[in-house]
């Protein structure tokens, strides 16, 4: 099993090496054929341990093996392997999707300038995810989650001669870069307390009360609760940065700059969920407070971000606003103590935004040589303004669009039903167990299920409008849709699987009701609980209980306000009634607001980086101006007069010294040469005397 | 000693036995092969090797034994340089696949000493009576002056093979003088019983004892080029093939060490069971002073004539006196630390000089030079090259983050830990470990610094040798990492039979 | 122990004595009447010819190393045939795994030629005494 984990990991990066070192080979030979061969085999692999996995039906169910890395002294880091049901659910995704996407790519990026390092980063993306999945302690995970931002980075920045594309790979990078000093502050807080980072290790260290005393009660007076809430929250800015939460999220849409097969895997599927995979790997040991404030940073951004994206023309621009909603939506799960809720939109969530994406590809692809064809370099193929109408071109395309689109919005019948259901549910049921704290005193926790479902409506609504702007109507751009047709199989076959995997049922069986997350999934997921035994109001049985009461109303609620979302687009997009164009100047402010993002850009860049960049120029001016000036120079300039005194000494004895020492070896080593005659005669008479010395010397 | 004994004996010799085939099954294909076919000799034998590698690892040596009356030992110590030396064998005939002195010859031979020569070095490193020391030892003699003078119609290779067998065949004779003054004191060949007779019996003048042991160590010196015995190195060296000359500076040597460290510290301890973590000398003998003595000087001289070199070949002949200095460090010490940091050095040293060896043999080859100031802007010119041999260079003056540190900590803290006895020999040795810092990265300083210029066309190494220098390269900056395996592997092979 | 040398040393001294009496008697003793025939050097009843330092054939070597290997072979055998009842099969296989490394040397010289005396073919016969090179040799000497 182990083995079969290592080759899963190590497999991708053999590709990476291949499609890097053999660039020739691989573009001039179809050589992308090695790498999603490669990338097949690892989808067996995972296939393979996920039917082990079935096979012992276990919640339970785990292997793990550890080497040592290194020692130095006390203090020992592991690298390690652990295999239990969420890892492996979680490789099956990685592969299916990552295999997806490499035969999708085949058309998608043909006669690409950087065809093969295309593929070559893919692997090496794949690679440092499976790490990330695979890993058995905070270090390691730590290790591979900046591998994986390299990737990203990498990716994002494909096309780098665009001055965009190379911003938002930057941009992406250091906002990451925000979230994970957080996160390493929040490792070395549990390594300085519990001395381990293995998972289990953590787990059992703060179960047995090892954090309760010594250096755990810091700053805290003498609850340990104080130190923990940090470690937990600290942790979680990790999971901030990568999965785009507010207000880490500015990032996400910024990186619709890479290719769009990409943006499918790493901004939608698989790196962006390793925030939430992060985040259900340190559940246990969140405390009540760090909970809160993972569910309602989870909640602001699942609302905030679907406001967004209503007013976005830029058909990668809603996805990807919609992107971080969602994202928002699973955090906000795990806040509220939904775990199984979370993880299983994290899995249905890959399986049809990554569908929206590559299908969203396939349009602007169309787009794209349609333009191509009539020689128009201005117009944008992202547009949705220039679409409508594709539903007669592009009948594929179009039904996977709307398979994803109804899943998304929660409609009965497809996996996103299920998995946002039970996380609405969860956070009925959490401000309903809200008994005690700030929490409960206002009311406060009441906003969760608001945001949610919130968030629900305008998703359903910003979905069908893009729909009906892309794919019914009227075109505003005849000469396009003239040239317009469908993609090729290549990437229709992709699309068909993940449109199919949006159906419920797969997630269910055996039981097959598509009211109910009843199935395999949540046989072999668990809610773990909490490990923190010391001050904690959250009580699993309390929730779980409230959570079924919540179940119904929910589910009721969840239906109407997705149908009120898809009704009112109906409404303005397809029929029509309401002018968009007149109800976006009536809401005025609340329009260009959303339309802006809320002015979170600008807001960082006049809020934080000018004023930082102004206090850096302030001083820089007193650095050189003063310090160095006076203090730095003046200093110097008498140091120069005392050294060029100590100078002459120097030169003379220290100096003297050394090249007296240097002379004498040197001059050893000449004049040894010379016992070197190259006659065995006198080697023999050498030798002799050698030993008649060294007896002598001994002897006596 | 009866039959059915020696046919017992006989299933723990399985590589031996391996080889010996080997080497039949070589001599007959080669009778078969013309001139232009014969390299398929060396295809066989590298292919042999990696059998008899397999059949090492796949001894079981946690319960040692002595074989044939004692006269080979069957332990985890002898396998540990059996590897090490098959390691070696295995790369050498590798490169000399490479190597352009020996195109355009039969070669057939060539491939067949070296086997009989692995052959020796078995049973040299696993020898435990005079006899079996002194006749292994000539089995890689001999074998060692015929691969010196394999350059037939070459005068230097004839020369240096005739001053190898003048000087070998003297040394060995007074060797065997010594053996025989030892075999006059205690009536026996056996090491076990010359060391229970020597132990028990006190009253022997200790410059009796003294000249039998300086007789004999004569032998020994002269296989591991100690001064000063080394004389025949630089002639040898610069005489014999390149891929030769790289074997003889390493398999031969950590052979000799082996046999060397078995016979000190089983023969002339007072308890005689070097498994001991602490051994002490005999009372009547202070050989670790001697030694200590011979360590200092062998790597001054090393060091100090190898600064005037100016020939890459005599260069890193004379540094090999200089490591066999360090890896004495490790014999004085007469601690279980001693003992596996020379098994660690052993191993790292056999890397890294053939390592650097062969980037010289390549660079002869591609650039048709030994001279050292002809490397000038080699490093821009074929970055592999240079990077390898900045690799190898860094290794051997023992800079980190390469093997070559670990193993000279090793030795160091080996020297330290049994208190200040020998504090005066690491001093001395950290000064060498300076000298030698300035010759081995003088050869960096003339590929990189002396002119930088990058050139248009990068020389491209064939990629075969190319993958022979990463196999090297990569125990050598990745071995001590992970867990430190080589370490725990040395550790667990300080196990000596006694009887 | 080291007395026992004793014994030899005054063996040896004895020996070395004997040895110069005999030599020192025989001088004074013996007549001196001396001819040319009789101060020329013995060589089996032949008249002596050219210096005493000449070359020998290196091949002479070659049949002499191989005639002690196959020497050494009987040497081995004898004693072996003589108790080889009383050791049974055993010994029978190791004699001749024995004399089979043997024949393997003795294919080897047979094949490398040295078992004849003037060689079959030259040995270098692409080198620099091969036909072709000769002839190329005397072209060059006649268009000089």
């Amino acid at each position: 099993m182990i083995t079969v984990a290592l080759l899963i990991l190590l497999l991708p990066l053999l590709s990476f090496a291949i499609q890097i070192f053999f660039r020739k080979f691989i573009e001039s030979k179809n050589g992308e054929w090695i790498s999603i061969g490669i990338q097949l085999t690892t989808l067996g692999l995972a296939f393979y341990l996920f039917a082990v996995m079935i096979g012992h039906y276990d919640p339970h169910f785990r292997i793990e093996e550890n080497v040592t890395w290194f020692n130095l002294g006390n203090f020992s880091l592991e690298m390690g392997i652990l295999i239990d049901n969420i890892s492996v659910i979680m490789l099956l995704v990685v592969a299916l999707i990552s295999s997806l996407v490499h035969i999708y790519s085949t058309e998608y990026m043909k006669g690409d300038i950087r065809f093969s390092r295309y593929y070559g980063f893919l692997g090496i993306f794949t690679f440092s995810m499976n790490g990330i999945v695979l890993a058995n302690n905070f270090f390691m995970i730590y290790v591979f989650w900046e591998l994986v931002g390299l990737s990203s980075y990498l990716l994002i920045g494909h096309w780098w001669e665009k001055n965009s594309a190379a911003d938002a790979s930057k941009k992406a990078f250091i906002t990451n870069r925000v979230g994970d000093i957080g996160m390493f502050m929040g490792l070395m807080i549990i390594m300085t307390v519990l001395g381990t980072l293995n998972y289990q290790g953590v787990y059992t260290g703060i179960a047995s009360g090892e954090w309760e005393g010594g250096i755990g009660t810091l700053f805290g007076g003498a609850n340990p609760h104080t130190l923990l809430t940090w470690a937990g929250i600290l942790l979680f800015m990790g999971a901030v940065g990568k999965s785009a939460q507010f207000p880490l999220h500015i990032w996400l849409p910024d990186a619709m700059e890479g290719p769009t097969p990409v943006s499918a895997l790493i901004h939608a599927a698989t790196m962006v969920a390793a925030g939430v995979y992060l985040t259900v790997r340190i559940f246990p040991i969140l405390t009540p407070d760090a909970m809160a404030t993972v569910a309602f940073i989870g909640g602001v951004t699942a609302f905030y971000a679907a406001t967004i994206a209503i007013t976005q023309n830029d058909i990668k621009k809603v996805l990807a606003y919609s992107t971080v909603s969602q994202l928002g939506y699973m955090i906000m799960a795990l806040g509220t103590g939904a775990y199984v809720a979370g993880f299983f939109h994290l899995i249905t969530h890959a399986m049809f935004k990554a569908g929206l994406f590559l299908a969203s590809g396939s349009v602007i692809h169309a787009m794209h040589h349609a333009l191509h064809d009539i020689k128009d370099h201005d117009t944008d193929a992202q547009d949705m303004r220039n679409m409508g109408g594709l539903k007669s071109k592009m009948p594929y395309t179009y039904l996977i669009f709307i398979v994803a689109s109804l899943s998304i919005s929660g409609i009965p019948f497809f996996s996103g039903f299920l998995s946002k259901d039970a996380i609405l549910a969860g956070s009925w049921a959490y401000a309903s167990t809200a008994h005690e704290g700030w929490l409960a005193s206002m009311h406060m926790a009441w906003i969760l299920p608001f945001f949610g479902f919130g968030a629900a409506v305008i998703t359903a609504f910003y979905m069908f409008r893009l729909i009906f702007m892309t794919f019914f109507g009227e075109s505003k751009r005849p000469d396009i849709f003239e040239k317009m047709h469908e993609s090729p199989k290549a990437m229709t076959v992709p699309l068909m699987i993940l449109a199919a995997l949006s159906l419920f049922f797969f997630y269910t069986i055996p039981s097959i009701n598509p009211f109910s997350t009843h199935g395999w999934f949540s046989h072999v997921i668990e809610n773990p609980g909490t490990v923190v035994n010391f001050g904690s109001t959250f009580n699993l049985e309390h929730f779980e209980h409230a959570n079924h009461e919540a179940h119904m109303p929910a589910m009721i609620l969840s239906l109407i306000v997705a149908t009120l979302g898809i009704g009112f687009a109906t409404l303005v997009y397809l029929l029509k009634k309401v002018s968009a164009e007149s109800l976006a100047s009536k809401l005025g402010v609340l329009y260009k607001g959303s339309f802006n993002k809320w002015y979170m850009d600008e807001f960082y860049i006049n809020g934080i980086i000018r004023p930082f960049l102004k206090g850096c120029d302030a001083v820089a001016l007193f650095d050189m101006e003063y310090y160095d000036h006076y203090l730095i120079n003046g200093a110097g300039r008498n140091t120069k007069k005392v050294s060029s005194g100590v100078g002459v000494a120097d030169d003379l004895i220290v100096d003297g010294a050394v090249n007296f020492s240097g002379y004498i070896f040197q001059w050893l080593g000449w004049s040894l040469k010379f016992i070197q005659t190259g006659r065995i005669q006198n080697y023999l008479i050498f030798a002799l005397i050698g030993v008649v010395a060294v007896f002598l010397l001994n002897a006596f | 000693m009866n039959l059915s004994q020696i046919v017992q004996d006989l299933g723990f010799l399985t590589p031996e036995i391996l080889l010996t085939g080997l080497i039949l099954l070589a001599i007959i294909y080669d009778l078969f092969l013309t001139k232009e076919t014969s390299i398929r000799t060396g295809y066989l034998a590298i292919a042999g090797m990696a059998i008899v590698l397999f059949s090492l690892f796949a001894q079981n040596v946690e319960a040692s034994q002595g074989l044939f009356n004692q006269m080979v030992a069957y332990d985890g110590y002898a396998r540990y340089f059996k590897i090490i030396i098959t390691l070696a064998t295995i790369l050498v005939m590798w490169m000399s696949f490479q190597n352009d002195e020996l195109k355009n010859r039969t070669i057939g031979e060539y491939y067949q000493l070296m086997l009989v020569l692995v052959f020796g070095m078995f049973f040299l490193v696993s020898a435990t009576n005079m006899l079996s020391i002194y006749l292994s030892l000539e089995i890689v003699s001999i074998m060692s002056y015929l691969l010196a003078g394999y350059l037939k119609e070459n005068l230097r290779s004839n020369e240096s093979a005739i001053k190898y067998v003048v000087f070998g065949g003297v040394s060995s004779g007074i060797m065997l003088y010594g053996i025989s003054l030892i075999y006059g004191l205690t009536g026996s060949l056996n090491i076990y019983e010359i060391q229970a007779s020597l132990a028990a019996n006190a009253a022997i003048s200790p410059a009796l004892l003294m000249l039998a042991f300086v007789l004999v160590f004569v032998g020994f010196g002269y296989k591991i080029a100690a001064v000063p015995f080394h004389f025949w190195t630089p002639d040898v060296y610069e005489g014999a093939p390149a891929t030769i000359t790289a074997f003889l500076s390493v398999a031969p040597k950590a052979a000799g060490f082996a046999v060397l460290l078995r016979f000190l510290n089983t023969t002339l301890t007072l308890s005689g069971d070097p498994n001991n973590i602490a051994l002490e000398s005999l009372s009547n003998l202070d050989w670790p002073t001697l030694l200590a003595g011979v360590s200092a000087i062998t790597m001054t001289v090393g060091n100090v004539v190898a600064l005037q070199q100016t020939n890459i070949k005599r260069m890193l002949a004379y540094s090999s006196i200089a490591h066999a200095g360090y890896m004495l460090m490790g014999v004085v010490v007469m601690h279980h630390n001693g003992v596996s940091a020379i098994l660690y050095y052993a191993g790292i040293y056999t890397l890294m000089n053939l390592g650097a060896f062969f980037v010289a043999i390549y660079i002869k080859n591609a650039f048709n030079t030994e001279t050292i100031s002809d490397y000038t802007g080699l490093g821009y010119k074929a970055p592999m090259i240079g990077i390898a041999m900045a690799v190898f260079m860094f290794s051997l003056t023992g800079l980190p983050p390469t093997g070559g540190f670990v193993a000279k900590f090793y030795l160091f803290r080996g020297l330290v830990g049994v208190g200040d006895t020998f504090i005066w020999l690491a001093i001395v040795g950290l000064i060498n470990g300076v000298v030698s810092l300035y010759y081995y990265l003088r050869v960096l300083y003339f590929m990189y610094f002396k002119e930088m210029n990058f050139p248009d066309v990068y020389h491209r190494a064939p990629l075969q040798f190319n993958i022979l220098i990463v196999i090297i390269i990569i125990p050598l900056l990745f071995g001590w990492m992970i867990g430190d395996p080589l370490s725990t592997w040395t550790a667990s092979a300080t196990s000596f039979f006694v009887p | 122990m080291l007395e026992h040398y004793g014994t030899a040393l005054a063996l040896g001294i004895v020996g070395f004595l004997l040895m110069y009496a005999a030599f020192i008697i025989q001088k004074l003793v013996g007549p001196k009447n001396s001819t040319d025939v009789k101060l020329d050097t013995y060589e089996c009843g032949e008249e002596p010819e050219g210096e005493t330092w000449i070359q020998f054939n290196v091949r002479f070597y070659v049949i002499a190393l191989i005639f002690i290997i196959f020497d050494i072979e009987v040497v081995f055998l004898f004693p072996w045939a003589v108790v080889f009842k009383d050791l049974g099969f055993l010994t029978f296989i190791e004699v001749f795994v024995f004399i089979s490394i043997l024949v393997v040397g003795l294919a080897y010289v047979w094949k490398k030629g040295d078992l004849q005396w003037v060689k079959m073919k030259l040995k270098y016969g692409t080198g620099r005494y091969s036909a072709s090179n000769l002839l190329e040799k005397e072209n060059l000497k006649e268009a000089a």
